[in-house]
């Protein structure tokens, strides 16, 4: 177990920056998760913690100590990949025992550490099948196995849910959260979901073009965007965006006017509003008058397409029991202090 | 109509409906005729060759030619299995042999300590090539080096050289080193020949084996050496059996250097001595044709043998291009 | 970086055998071979050996058998390939459609790749024969043939007859090239030109032979590389003879060195023919790979 700090920890390939001077300290026992796009450097840099790739520029440290240049099998880290990566050639068995025999443990200790990992993820019956014998849960059960059954600094697991279907990743979910609360193990995991990224993390550091946006805990982030990235990646359906001016404390935009009082006058500014951060109007709440346009029922909640005021075009959450028709009028209530402010500009938060 | 549905054949009714019988008899014929030209002239020599080999000179030698053996018989093969025991002089010669139609060259005894050395040195060959490859091209593929693309350059280029051009250089290298005329020369020159196609099979075959297998192999504590010897070895097999195949008929089948580096029968190799009865007028052709014939049989069990890798590694960077 | 990491001392220990192995059998006599093209060496004089410059080269140039050689490995190149080429396509598209026995014909596909060429050269030479010979044989049976003829003793047949050994010989590997291409060409593009009312040669035309060109382009390139330096089947069939009539510029490298024992020239030799190789190629991927 271990922490791990990145210090100014930076990839590049060529032209390309993958990664740019990363800053980030992940605490012993913590479950950090790194959430981005396809493409912003969350691959990179788990290949650089495990000594995959070596980093262009920047420190590794493992408890203190440096590992920059400490090669993978150096470092007791253990991966789990989105493509599982079990050895086709070895039997599950052999697959979780690798890492033992690797480290020439004993004939038994490696038998018993087997079958515990085996029984902890309910694959015992499955030790003598071969990877292609096997459905894609199981074999990433098997991959985890393999991560278990030794005691690493930390695990590292890249996508490992996204090949997955949707129930499966449900349930594979919470195992994986649980074995973070048994192992009481440093994690840090890489996904482009922001569900499982919510649901899993300690914190989460959201990344885009090989540089960390924000790193929060999962409600901060959700609740406290720095900028208009991270407002725009989290969040199902997305953050309704609005463009306008501040005058007179207000955020104005044609005959749309919302209060911001914080704000400093003149200013070219994009406002989120949450398609769930609406309620039934009532005295202390702004009200929001549109048409609905379209609605989408999924059972839980529904949520309706509102071309509001001032040209705009609004995603909400219908309140609870409130019965709506395309082509109705709907007027709902908006707390100011849900709203999200960013400087159109620098794109970052106001406030 | 689904997809997968359009691909089987349709129920014979509608078939009979649609599609008429004749233009399916019509590929059918086509393809037969096909097949029996392709037959024809890939089989047809080697057929003629067998055929001959399996005749007496006098058989061998009619006008019109025999074109299956009338009484086939092993004399020839006979002849040069015993050719050691026999002393060729002059005379013997003259006299003559029912099999051979008299004309057993001098040079037959050579013939099986030829044999020898092809497989000495084939089997080396392979070996040897196989080791120097595996961790080139391990090293190649895999590992992110500076130098990488040079190395891999420079290893595929010393093959546009033709071979006729190295032998001269060659020869002065190897008389330098005090080997002409020894099997080790010819092992180390057939290795320079082999190594680099090896190398560019294996690292076809490495590149498509999932760079996620490398990555777990490197976390769960391999080294380089553990990740070529855990994971890609036993993964690349089939590649194996290829570049051995491919090492083991090169150097089998390999002339040019083997006539400049070797002068005896020392370590003359079966394509030199067979060359030799080509030569000599005097040799009987049915002596030859089994000599050739005996030259093949290994090359060709190999080739049938090992089938899908060669086919699989002969093919491997092609699809690249 | 300039850090000698784990990965750089371990390939460096990986590679470092097939780079010594090469190096002394193959880098060194390469570029030896290139000094050696700028001195007048000769075996039988081994003390003196001066260093003539471009002399070896321009005396080669001056020398009409060069030409003559140049000739004959045009004609025999050009034919070579393009026989090579063609069959293989005509193999390919029989071995690419399924049919009871394809998967035998397959195998014997590899029966000619696996024949020494040394054998395939008696081979041929052998059905070759001026008194016993198959092909005269074959022909006076058929009646197309009066006499049996001495057919590598014509010296306008020669160069064709070694051509057409070479391609038995050539011909499967190119096949099994074109084939694997062919099989990576999606069935959906055959469905299209059907649906579009294309039959089997419009199909063929438009279908099959643009998909082919990365295939081809590799046979083309390979081929001529490969039979631009041919020696083994010169040797065993016919020596550069009847005259000049196959004397190519491998057999000209051959007797100007072990022969004549020229060493210089048949360095200059070699390093021309590696030369023209090398260009060849390169304008094959230049000009052909955009068309073709
Ligand atoms: N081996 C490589 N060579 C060149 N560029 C690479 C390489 N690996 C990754 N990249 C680039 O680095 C960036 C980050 O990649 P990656 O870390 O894999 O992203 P993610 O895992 O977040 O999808 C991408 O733009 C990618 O194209
Ligand atoms: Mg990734």
């Amino acid at each position: 177990m271990a922490t791990i700090v990145c210090e100014g920890l930076t990839k590049r390939y060529g032209a390309v920056t993958a990664l740019e001077a990363l800053d980030l300290t992940i605490a012993h026992g913590e479950f950090m998760v790194l959430l981005g796009p396809s493409g912003c450097g969350k691959t990179t840099t788990l290949n650089l913690i495990a000594g995959l790739e070596e980093a262009s520029a920047g420190r590794l440290l493992f408890d203190g100590r440096d590992v920059t240049w400490l090669p993978p099998h150096r470092r007791e880290v253990a991966m789990v990949f989105q493509s599982y990566a079990l050895y086709p050639n070895k039997t599950v068995f052999e697959n979780i025992a690798f890492p033992l025999r690797l480290r020439r443990t004993p004939r038994a200790g490696i038998e018993r550490a087997v079958r515990a990992a085996a029984e902890q993820l309910e694959i015992a019956h499955l030790l003598d099948r071969r990877p292609h014998q096997l459905s894609g849960g199981q074999r990433q059960r098997v991959a985890l196995g393999r991560a278990i059954v030794r005691n690493p600094a930390a695990f590292l697991m890249d996508e490992p849910l996204s090949n997955l279907d949707a129930a499966l990743r449900l349930s594979m979910r919470s195992l994986i959260k649980r074995l973070h609360h048994q192992l009481r193990a440093t994690f840090v995991y890489v996904t482009h979901d922001q569900a499982e990224a919510m649901t899993l993390a300690d914190r989460i550091a959201v990344m885009r073009g090989g540089l960390i946006q924000q790193l929060d805990t999962p409600e901060g982030i959700y609740e406290r965007p720095a900028n208009l990235f991270v407002a725009g990646f989290l969040g199902s359906p997305p953050i309704n965006l609005i463009e306008g001016r501040i005058e007179d404390g207000a955020f104005r935009r044609a005959e749309l006017r919302l209060p911001a009082p914080r704000a400093e006058p003149g200013r070219e500014v994009v406002l989120g509003l949450r398609p769930e951060d609406v309620e039934a109007p009532a005295p202390h709440l702004i009200p929001l008058a549109g048409r609905v346009e379209l609605v989408s029922p999924l059972g839980s909640d529904t949520y309706a397409e509102v071309s509001g005021p001032a040209g705009t075009s609004l995603t909400l959450r219908v309140p609870k029991g409130w019965r709506v028709r395309e082509g109705e009028g709907i007027e709902v209530g908006v707390d100011p202090a849900r709203l999200h402010l960013f400087d159109r500009a620098s794109e970052r938060r106001i406030a | 109509m689904s997809g997968a549905e359009d691909r089987r054949a349709p129920p014979p009714g509608r078939a009979a409906a649609r599609r008429p019988v004749a233009p399916r008899l019509g590929r059918g014929l086509l393809l037969a005729a096909f097949s029996l030209l392709f037959v024809l002239y890939v089989a047809g020599p080697v057929a003629w060759l067998v055929s001959s080999s399996l005749q007496t000179e006098a058989q061998a030698t009619a006008v019109p030619p025999n074109w299956l053996p009338p009484e086939p018989t092993l004399a020839n093969f006979e002849a040069i299995f015993r050719a050691a025991e026999r002393v060729v002089t002059y005379e013997t010669r003259r006299q003559g042999d029912p099999a051979t139609g008299g004309f057993l060259p001098t040079g037959a005894q050579n013939l099986l300590p030829s044999l020898r050395n092809s497989l000495v040195v084939g089997l080396w060959v392979a070996a040897l090539n196989l080791l120097l490859s595996l961790t080139a091209a391990y090293a190649i593929a895999v590992i992110d080096f500076r130098g990488r693309r040079a190395t891999l350059y420079t290893v595929l280029a010393t093959r546009v050289i033709p071979d006729i051009a190295l032998v001269v250089p060659l020869f002065l290298v190897i008389r330098a080193l005090g080997l002409i005329n020894s099997l080790a020369a010819l092992v180390v020159t057939y290795l320079a020949v082999t190594v680099p196609f090896t190398i560019f099979i294996l690292i076809s075959y490495f590149e498509g084996i999932p760079r996620d297998l490398y990555r777990a192999a490197r976390v769960d504590g391999c080294g380089h050496w553990g990740a070529l010897r855990q994971v890609y070895l036993p993964l690349s097999l089939p590649a194996l059996v290829a570049a051995l195949t491919f090492a083991f008929l090169t150097s089998w089948n390999e002339f040019v250097f083997a006539l400049v580096l070797t002068q005896n029968v020392e370590a003359q190799t079966l394509p030199i001595v067979i060359s030799g009865f080509v030569m000599d007028f005097t040799t009987s052709f049915s002596f030859v044709n089994a000599a050739g014939v005996i030259a093949i049989v290994p090359p060709v069990l190999l080739a049938v043998l090992f089938q899908r890798y060669i086919v699989s590694g002969l093919t491997a960077g092609a699809v690249k291009g | 970086m300039p850090r000698l990491g784990y990965d750089e001392r371990a390939a460096a220990l990986l590679v470092f055998p097939v780079v010594a192995v090469l190096l002394v059998v193959a880098a060194f006599p390469i570029l030896y071979s290139f000094w050696v093209s700028l001195h007048d060496v000769v075996l039988t004089r081994p003390l003196r050996r001066p260093f003539v410059g471009l002399d070896n080269y321009l005396r080669v140039f001056a020398d009409e058998r060069f030409w003559i050689a140049v000739a004959r490995t045009t004609v025999y190149t050009v034919v070579t390939v393009a026989a090579t080429t063609v069959l293989a396509v005509l193999v390919a598209l029989l071995l690419n459609e399924a049919f009871p026995g394809q998967r035998l014909l397959n195998a014997l596909l590899l029966l000619p790749w696996a024949t020494p060429s040394v054998v395939n050269g008696l081979m041929w030479k052998w059905i070759y024969d001026p008194s016993y010979g198959l092909l005269n044989g074959l022909l006076v049976q058929l009646g197309v043939l009066e006499r049996y003829r001495a057919w590598l003793g014509d010296p306008d047949l020669t160069l064709l007859l070694i051509a057409n050994a070479a391609v038995w010989k050539q011909m499967p590997l190119a096949a099994l090239l074109l084939i694997v291409t062919m099989k990576a060409i999606p069935e959906d593009l055959y469905r299209a030109a059907k649906v579009d009312g294309a039959g089997a040669f419009r199909r063929f035309l438009h279908v099959t032979l643009p998909a082919l060109r990365p295939g081809l382009m590799l046979v083309l390139v390979y081929e001529t590389m490969i039979s631009i330096r041919h020696f083994d089947l010169f040797l065993i069939m016919t020596q550069g003879g009847p005259g000049d009539a196959s004397f190519t510029l491998s057999w000209f490298i051959y007797v100007e060195t072990f022969r004549s024992l020229r060493f210089g020239t048949g360095a200059a030799l070699s390093y021309i023919l590696a030369m023209a190789t090398f260009l060849l190629s390169y304008l094959f991927i230049r000009f052909l790979g955009r068309r073709l």
